[in-house]
């Protein structure tokens, strides 16, 4: 679907000023909140954490970051967050790239069914998901229940331990990994991989010779988004996930609501914001490029 | 989605078997669970059917006053948002798919700050500047902090709407003597209508069960369902509560599931996340 960039140029017989002050007036407001409720609360995140209000008046100071990386249970979450978020990532290209590769190129009636069954996931809000996980993969939960209905022993269940989240976050995420992976794959022409099927290659070598190089991008693209959406995900580690440590989104919130220490949960999220900054960065270069490509 | 008919035409599709049976395994039967105990009185393990099925428990559950709360803050909060969301951003998306003004593309593209950073550092962030502007705990400094995630979904979806329709027949519409409000509301209106009642589900079913804003800005005083429904599980109620509330929950989400396939399904909906 090229038609979500193509700004094409506007028509119409008015003159163009008027029709530029009424284009801008109309997107004024939404514009607005951007500039007020995105870009204003990082940057004075960001300031308020630096320059703190002393006894002799504000100065600059690292103290609330200098106290982060150095208290072992702020670092013991951020280490959490990024083992979770870096599991998850590999994870799901591990799932999301067969059903997308399937998806491509099968032609079976089963094709709609696993479309519909991957995306499904779309439609559960992730509590209702980290209930439904508790229920069957907790204690006593229903894999215990079959396990022990066919005679096997219990396995160590990952509720309340950090592969609690993970699954949860892959279960979560495995939607929109498949149709960002799907709709890179679809911009590999057939023709290609028959050329190299002709001359012999067999599926592993179309993959890795003609299919990988051409969607790196996407692939990227979809690992910057599930990394931005993971890192600071919050529902599913604080219902599923370990009390101690705990993952920055939990944290975060404990540290505002429950400790009532906005610095301390600003600083917090500062920090998120750097950890992250390379995948969010790549991921709104690569949609204005791809934009730019599309409006010509 | 484009498919090729060449490979696997023939044969049984054993791979598209296995997919099927995992992916039914892995995402099916946590659900069916839930459901399986929202209809159940006893279910004490290692049963592997539950003892005794029953409704007893949805009397209880829908007799609970935080329940009803919950879901009358919930629905007034989605419907608030959804209309603001509305009233603001599909004007503006008519605009940037029709008219030219200075700093079109780069204020198009400023919505993706939304999604460009970590969701919840980001709503820390505006936590703070709400804490300075008293919005903390008040039903508005949720809306606000709701409709800022809905802005992207909203402009970008309909923008892609009003641009699939077709000009030539607004412009034969306008030669035969049509105003533009006529045009709008004959010929656009209707072209792009499904996809921005789509776009407007999909915001009203997610401001539904967004959760973190809900709770950092809302909490003590506005509860959503999603927030009590936290509450059930970490208070450990009666397991039923839970499963009950989460058959109720899940009731929006299934009547977006049912329309807005038709704009999933197409490559669209993963374009707007810039793949």
């Amino acid at each position: 679907m090229a038609d979500t960039a193509t700004l094409s140029a506007a028509g119409g017989s008015e003159p163009a000023i008027g029709r530029g002050l009424k284009g801008l007036l109309l997107v004024a407001i939404p514009v607005f909140l951007v500039g007020w409720l995105i870009i204003y609360p990082i940057f004075a995140a960001i300031l308020s954490t630096l320059f703190v209000a002393g006894p002799d008046g504000v100065q600059f100071s690292t103290a609330s970051y200098q106290f982060f990386f150095s208290d072992p249970y702020s670092r013991a979450n951020l280490a959490l967050t990024l083992w979770t978020t870096s599991i998850c990532a590999v994870l799901l290209l591990l799932v999301g790239l067969p059903i997308a590769l399937y998806l491509r190129f099968s032609t079976s009636r089963f094709a709609d069914l696993v479309q519909s069954l991957a995306i499904f996931p779309m439609f559960v809000p992730s509590i209702i998901l980290s209930y439904a996980l508790i229920r069957t993969i907790g204690p006593n939960g229903t894999v215990d229940i079959l396990l022990n209905a066919v005679g096997l022993p219990k396995l160590p269940t990952p509720y309340l331990t950090p592969w609690g989240p993970v699954i949860g976050l892959v279960w979560d995420n495995l939607p929109l990994t498949v149709l960002m992976l799907t709709a890179g794959l679809a911009g590999i022409s057939s023709p290609s991989i028959e050329a190299a099927r002709d001359v012999g290659a067999g599926p592993i070598r179309v993959f890795w010779y003609i299919i990988l190089p051409r969607m790196g991008n996407s692939i990227l693209v979809t690992i910057s988004f599930t990394v931005l959406g993971i890192f600071s995900s919050f529902t599913l580690p604080y219902v599923l996930g370990p009390a101690s440590p705990e993952m920055m989104g939990p944290f975060m919130l404990r540290t505002f609501n429950d400790l009532y220490d906005p610095l301390n949960a600003k600083t917090q999220a500062v920090i998120s914001f750097v950890f992250c900054l390379f995948f969010g960065l790549f991921y709104v270069w690569s949609i204005a490029r791809n934009q730019r490509s599309q409006s010509r | 989605m484009i498919r090729s008919y060449s490979s696997t035409s023939g044969r049984f599709d054993w791979m598209g078997l296995a997919f099927a049976i995992l992916l039914v395994i892995v995402i099916a039967v946590p659900l069916l669970v839930v459901f399986t105990w929202a209809f159940t009185e006893v279910w004490r393990y290692p049963s592997v059917i539950p003892q005794k099925f029953g409704l007893r428990f949805w009397d209880q559950t829908l007799s609970r006053a935080d329940v009803w709360e919950a879901l009358f803050i919930s629905l007034r909060l989605s419907a608030t948002v959804t209309a603001l969301s509305a009233l603001i951003c599909l004007p503006a998306a008519y605009a940037f798919a029709r008219m030219k003004f200075p700093g079109r593309d780069l204020f198009f593209l400023s919505f993706l700050a939304s999604h460009a950073f970590p969701k919840f550092g980001l709503l820390v962030a505006i936590a703070a500047i709400f804490l300075q502007l008293n919005l903390i705990a008040t039903f508005w400094g949720v809306v606000l902090i709701q409709l800022v995630g809905t802005l992207m979904l909203m402009i970008w979806i309909p923008v892609a709407a009003f641009q699939a329709v077709d000009r030539r027949m607004e412009e034969a519409a306008r030669d035969v003597g049509a105003g533009p409000l006529r045009v709008f509301w004959s010929i656009t209106l209707p072209q792009a209508g499904p996809t921005i009642f789509a776009a407007v589900l999909l915001t009203f079913v997610s401001t539904f069960y967004e959760t973190e804003g809900a709770w950092l800005i809302g909490a003590p005083q506005i509860r959503t369902m999603p927030v009590l429904m936290i509450n059930f599980i970490n208070n450990q109620v009666v397991v039923q509560y839970g499963a009950v509330l989460s058959v109720i929950l899940w009731v929006p989400s299934f009547i977006a599931l049912i329309f807005a396939r038709r704009v999933i399904g197409t490559g669209s909906f993963a374009k707007g996340f810039g793949a």
